[in-house]
Order: C-alpha cells, then structure tokens, then sequence
C-alpha cells in the first residue's frame, strides 16, 4: 500500500471525513455562512431589497458574509461583571458542540461491498439491518434514538448559556426555551417513534433503504417532525426564545464577538443536523445511490429542508410563547398520536 | 438587577442555589430592540405584566418653551421635529393657529394642497406605523415593505415641497409651491401602485394567520375606556368611536372631500391595524379627487402675496410656480389675541394653543400631540397582558416616543 493510498484510507475513513469534512464540520462552517447569506438574500427579495451586496458584486455578496465573520472574530469580547469566566466561555462551546454531535451518529450513504472508493470500509462499518456498509460517523444499531438523544441535550445547554451570563432578559429567554423544549422534544420523539413502528426499526439506515421515503409513507410525521425543529432551533415563526424586540437576544443577550457569533451559529448547525436526519427519515437519505454520491445527494435535501426552514423568516413573524406552547399540545400533539396511528396500521399492512 | 428584595436563597453543603422569583421588574429600554427612546419599567409576574411604568422624556426638545423666543416663521421647523414622518399635520395646525390670531383668509387652491399634502403624509406615517408594529411582532418582511412603499409618498413630498421629511410647506396664508402636471402624474402612478400593494400587503401581513394571532384580542380597548383614557386617532376609531376632526371640525379642504371614517369596534390591536390600512385606501380616493377637483387660482393669500416684489414674482411664482417670502415674514407681529386649533394628524387629534402679546414671539404655544395622550393608554392596556405583547401593542398604538415629548 503506498503512501498516497494510506492518506486517502485515513481521509476517507468514515469517522474521520463525516465529522470533520463532509457533511461535518468543515462543509457546516461553509454551509453556514452561505445559508446566512441564503437568508439574507431570499429575504431581500421578497422584501425588494438587494440583501449583501458591495463585498463581492459578482458573487451577490457572499463575501459579506465572510467579511462580517472576520469582524465578529476579532472584535472584543466583554465579559460581564460577576460571571464565572470559564462558564461563561465555555457554554456557547458546549452549546455548539452539541448541536453538531448528532450529526457523528446520523448515516450519510451506504457503503456498497464493492464498486465503491468506500468499499474498503465495507466490513467495519457493516450494519446487519440492512446488510451493508454504512457510511457514518459512529455506527450503532440504534442510531435514531441515540441521534435523538444527542440533540435533544442541545437546550440544556441554551438553559446553561444564559444561567452563566446572570442576566434577566437571558433568564427570560432561558425559562422559554425550558418550556418550548418540553414541547418540541416531545414532537420530535413521537414522529420518530411513528417512523420506528412503521419500518420496525430503530435504524435509519433500514427506514432508508426499505426505499420508501417516510415523507409517502407518514406525511403526518414529517410534518410533525418539522414543525419539532423549527421550534426546537429557534427559527421564525417560533423564534421565541431570541426574541430580539421583547427579551434583547434571550439567553445570548450577553454575549459579544466570537463568542456571540458561536451562539447563533450553534442554531443553524443545530438545524442543519435535524435537517440531516430530516433527509434520511422522511425524505429517502441517499436512496438510489450509495457511496459518496449518495452522501452528497443526502445533504442535498439537508440543505433545501435547512435552506426552507430559514426562509420562513420572510413569511412570518413570531408566536407567543403561550401561543407556541398552546398550539404544539393542543393540536400538533394529536397529529403526532395520529400520525403513531398511521405508522401502526401502515407498518402492519405495507411495510415490512 | 442590583435589588431583589424578595430573593431566596437556598444554601447546602456550601453550594448556593439562587432562585429568582417569578415577581420581578424588567427595564425595557432605553437601550433597547423594543423599546424606543424611552424607558418602560415593567412589573412582571410570571410572563403576565402587573404594572408599566413609562419613563418618558428621553427625546424632550422643549419645543414649547423655545417657541417663546422664536419668531413665528422660525416655529414652523421647530414644531415639526417632534414628528418629523408627521411634519406636515404638524406644521399645518400651527399656521392654522397664527392664522386665526391674524385672521387670513387662505385661497381655495392652497387649501387643496395642504389637504393633498396631509393625505401623502398620512400615508407615509401610516405605512411607517405599520413596518415598525410588524418588526415588533418579528416580520421582518412587514418592517422592508412599509419603509419601501413609504418611500415612494416620501418622493412625492419631494418632488412637492423639496423635502423629505421636514418638509415646511404650510405657510401663513397658503402654500410653498404648486402642483405641477408632473407630480399629479407622479401621484397618480404612485396611487395605482399602492393600491396593488395594498391586495399584497393584505396577503402578507393581514391575514397572515400568525399575525392575526399576535393581534386579535391583545390590548383590548374598550369604547368607554378609550374615551376615559383619552385615545385619539386611529386608536379612537379601533375602539368604535366615531370620531375624526377631519369630519367634526373641517379644515382645509376636507368638507368638500368625499371620505369615510374607518371605524372597528372590537378595540384590539387587529382592530387598530386595520383602521390605519382602511385610512391609507381612503387616502387614496381622497388624493385623485384632490387631483381631479383642485381649482386654479393663489397659493397665498393676497395680502401676503402683494408684498411680493414683482420681479420676484415673475422669477419665482411665473417662472417656477413658487412664492418666496415676503419681506414681512421676517418678523411680523400678529395682533395680540389667542386661538386653538385641531387636526387630525396621522396619529390622532393634535392640538395647537397659540397665544399672542403682539410682540414678534408667541407668549405661549402649547401643542398636545396624539401621542401624548397614547402614553396611558398604553399603560392602561399592558396591564394584565402578557409580556410579549409589550411591543404588540406598543406597536399597535404607533406611539411615537419623540412625538409624545416634545
């Protein structure tokens, strides 16, 4: 084996390049300043305005957004009086951190036996659900619910952000954000425990490769499940929890420079993960294909449902809490026991 | 953040657990997205608001008190600045008020103009109004639209009066300009225009379900509270109160204007919004008949145009269609006597006190302005709401903090 192959075995290797390349961190870096962009651009259209403009006339302004990161990066962060400094650093780390876990554990193609420049990984990641390689992170069996798990711990952390920065907007914004990720969690758990009864696993690779997408075979779910993550990640018309006109920036109101920048990124990354497993429950993942084309026809969708979920920005204002909170046990709660209902009689009598 | 009386804390085995109780204070502004410039001190229990306390006073000019040593041409810039989205109004019922006091009658073309000027106004501070309400409640795309669609009745008071904002077209006596061919044409594009916005404007924000929600039954006003508390304007007229100083007391031209008086009785916020959209269509209508209707003839009354030098006159008001002013603006002195007069600004019934002693400055000028009298209605209404819906009806009262300062 020559040295050349030896780095693109270790480049290639599935733990290495998801979490850390694609779709991880380095193409979520990107992604996240060209979805920036893509909402401030979208916006500004339906707004009749131009949106970023004069960083990069030829490229629409996308430069702006690079050239607004730099700004953040090095402009200085104040840290308040009578906060505990380490907490206060290390909070919008954590909270970024674990937006971006789930994405370790959420498969992103099949690795075919052979054919593939996958193909070497084949019986490491070998998942007998399905009976192939699975390009992921870190496999397990029952990555649904552990992928669940892991972004589920993402408000906890919100919770930790603003109980370090002892202000009373961020507690406000905290003390939502308690209550709101009572109810998305809720949402988000039972659309994918429809999805698991129907397909008789807990496996997402198995819910893809049974080659029915969830969205066709569970419509209720899928709008369930995204009505879940928009309220889970703060995106308009539930951004209540950063409300800027009624609590300043809630649980971040204290933060500046890079640390703030974390802070905001840490709810697009946090989409853009549920929007990953968006793409493989209820969208197909990577079916027909496999290997790294089906990786990136994959996060494709990822980033139409995560490009969709910013633009609704321009559409709508925001909810109350009270509102939000009404509306998700009052109605979306009874579409997600109907849609485990359906997920029963489907799995019973199509699938499986 | 520095007193929490009622504060308990819990101490075990060295570690302090602060809880906060869910009494507390919250100081909104005066740094603040929601806030405008002023401070509003609000007492919540849990997410329901007890108490507000406005601490106004953030933009005070003392317009009242420097209009004592201003000349009375020097006001008209002066008693525009609270408002400056609202100048027009503002201006119009000052010179109505020093021309009680000099008793000048006003040719019938100017007044079409002050009412064809107030109208454009109107629209523009009601779609300001309206952009400012939906970026409270969030809408960014509300917030672009109003200041869009402003732009174009602002360009019109361009193109009329050769200014933006601070436009000091209203003379003693009559107008600054005239109306051109091009700016009719110009307003009637721009009324073609709006009123395709408007159907868009319905679509996008009206009846935009998440909308109505933030706004259907939030700051409910009552008709016998709104008339208690003294709510004027389109906050009245949410309420179901009959009432527009355009109708009851005719100024300008507005008694041989064809209009109709929005009126919604449910008092709520949705209620208020739609009074300032059913106002901007009917502003509409009233600027095309304005344009079908208005008479030749002086923009200023005789007695000041004759002072005009002839060679002025041919430059400016020939050439140009302008008037310059006479030498006599420079300070004149009205009769000693006193007049009050009412109109209706964009945002409500302002009021104007004008006091003369016969000298070059008024003795006393007292404006109440629709805002004014819209700061304890919005403490009356934030009480027991809860406290999102600050800026809701905050919004939904299109309070202008510097307007209510003065």
């Amino acid at each position: 084996m020559s040295i050349l192959s030896l780095i693109l075995f270790y480049l290639l290797y599935p733990s290495f390049f998801i979490t850390v390349i694609f779709p991880g961190a380095i193409f979520a870096l990107i992604l996240l300043l060209l979805m920036i962009w893509f909402e401030r651009k979208a916006a500004a259209f339906v707004q009749m305005r131009y949106g970023p403009l004069y960083a990069s006339k030829r490229l629409g302004g996308a430069l702006q957004l690079i050239a607004d990161a730099i700004k953040y990066a090095i402009s200085e962060i104040i840290i308040p009086n009578g906060v505990n400094p380490t907490l206060y650093a290390l909070a919008p780390m954590l909270l970024i951190t674990f937006a971006f876990i789930p994405i370790a554990v959420i498969p992103v193609s099949r690795i075919p036996i052979s054919g593939s420049i996958l193909s070497k990984y084949f019986l490491a990641f070998y998942d007998p659900d399905i009976k192939s390689g699975l390009y992921v992170g870190y496999f397990v069996p029952f990555n649904l619910l552990l992928a669940l798990g892991l972004a589920s711990s993402y408000s906890v952390f919100v919770l930790l952000t603003a109980w370090v920065t002892n202000n009373r907007f961020a507690l406000i914004g905290a003390v939502r954000e308690a209550f709101l990720s009572v109810s998305y969690d809720v949402l988000i758990v039972m659309s994918a425990l429809a999805l698991a009864l129907e397909y008789h696993t807990l496996d997402i690779a198995k819910i893809v490769q049974s080659g029915i997408p969830g969205f066709i075979a569970n419509p209720i779910a899928g709008v369930v499940f995204f009505i879940g993550v928009i309220m889970g990640t703060s995106r308009f018309p539930f951004e209540i929890v950063e409300a800027d006109t009624e609590v300043v920036m809630g649980p971040y109101t204290e933060y500046t420079g890079l640390l703030y920048v974390i802070t905001m990124g840490a709810s697009y990354i946090g989409t853009y993960s549920f929007a990953l497993l968006y793409s493989d429950l209820f969208l197909g993942g990577w079916a027909p294909f496999s290997g790294l084309p089906g990786a990136v026809w994959m996060t494709f969708k990822a980033v139409l449902v995560l490009a969709f979920s910013v633009f609704l920005r321009s559409v709508y204002g925001r909810y109350r809490i009270d509102q939000a909170i009404r509306g998700s046990w009052k109605y979306v709660l009874p579409a997600a026991l109907a849609s485990i209902i359906l997920g029963l009689v489907v799995g019973w009598l199509w699938i499986r | 953040m520095s007193s929490r009386p009622s504060e308990i804390t819990i101490s075990a085995e060295g570690m302090e657990v602060e809880i906060i109780p869910v009494e507390g204070e919250i100081n909104v502004g005066p740094q603040h997205p929601g806030s405008g410039h002023m401070r509003i001190y609000v007492k919540v229990n849990g997410d329901i608001i007890e108490d507000v306390d406005m601490d106004v006073g953030y933009v005070h000019r003392a317009v009242e008190k420097l209009s004592e040593i201003r000349t009375y041409m020097q006001i008209i810039p002066l008693v525009e600045r609270p408002a400056i989205l609202d100048s027009i109004n503002m201006n119009l019922g000052y010179i109505m008020a020093v021309e009680k006091i000099m008793g000048v009658e006003v040719p019938e073309r100017a007044q079409y103009l002050r009412s064809f000027a107030a109208e454009v106004n109107r629209i523009a501070s009601h779609l300001y109004g309206t952009g400012i309400l939906a970026i409270f409640l969030g809408h960014s795309t509300g917030y672009m639209w109003g200041f869009g669609d402003r732009e174009v009745w602002v360009e019109i008071l361009q193109a009329l009066t050769g200014a933006r904002l601070t436009n000091s077209y209203i003379i003693p006596g009559g107008v600054r300009r005239d109306l051109t061919p091009t700016i009719k044409e110009m307003t009637l594009k721009a009324i073609a225009y709006q009123r395709k916005r408007m159907a868009e404007w319905r679509r996008i924000f009206l009846n935009n379900p998440n909308i109505r929600d933030r706004l259907e039954n939030v700051g409910v006003m009552s008709k016998e509270n709104a008339i208690k508390w003294g709510a004027a304007g389109p906050n009245l007229r949410g309420s179901g109160v009959n009432y527009d100083v355009r109708k009851a007391e005719p100024y300008a031209a507005y008694d041989k204007l064809d209009f109709e008086v929005q009126v919604y009785k449910e008092g709520d916020g949705y209620a208020r919004t739609l009074v300032r959209f059913g106002e901007i269509e009917q502003s509409l209508n009233m600027l095309e008949q304005i344009i079908k209707e208005i008479p030749e003839g002086p923009i200023l009354a005789d007695r000041f145009f004759k002072m005009i030098p002839p060679a002025r006159v041919k430059k400016w008001w020939d050439g140009m269609r302008r008037v310059v002013f006479p030498g006599y603006f420079a300070s004149f002195r009205p009769p000693k006597g006193e007049a009050i007069t009412r109109v209706e600004a964009s945002r409500g019934e302002l009021v104007y006190y004008v006091v003369s002693d016969g000298s070059a400055t008024p003795y006393r000028l007292r404006m109440i302005t629709p805002s004014y009298r819209s700061i304890y209605v919005f403490k009356q209404l934030c009480k027991g709401s809860r406290y999102p819906d600050l800026v809701s009806i905050y919004g939904s009262l299109d309070y202008f903090p510097p307007e209510a300062d003065r």
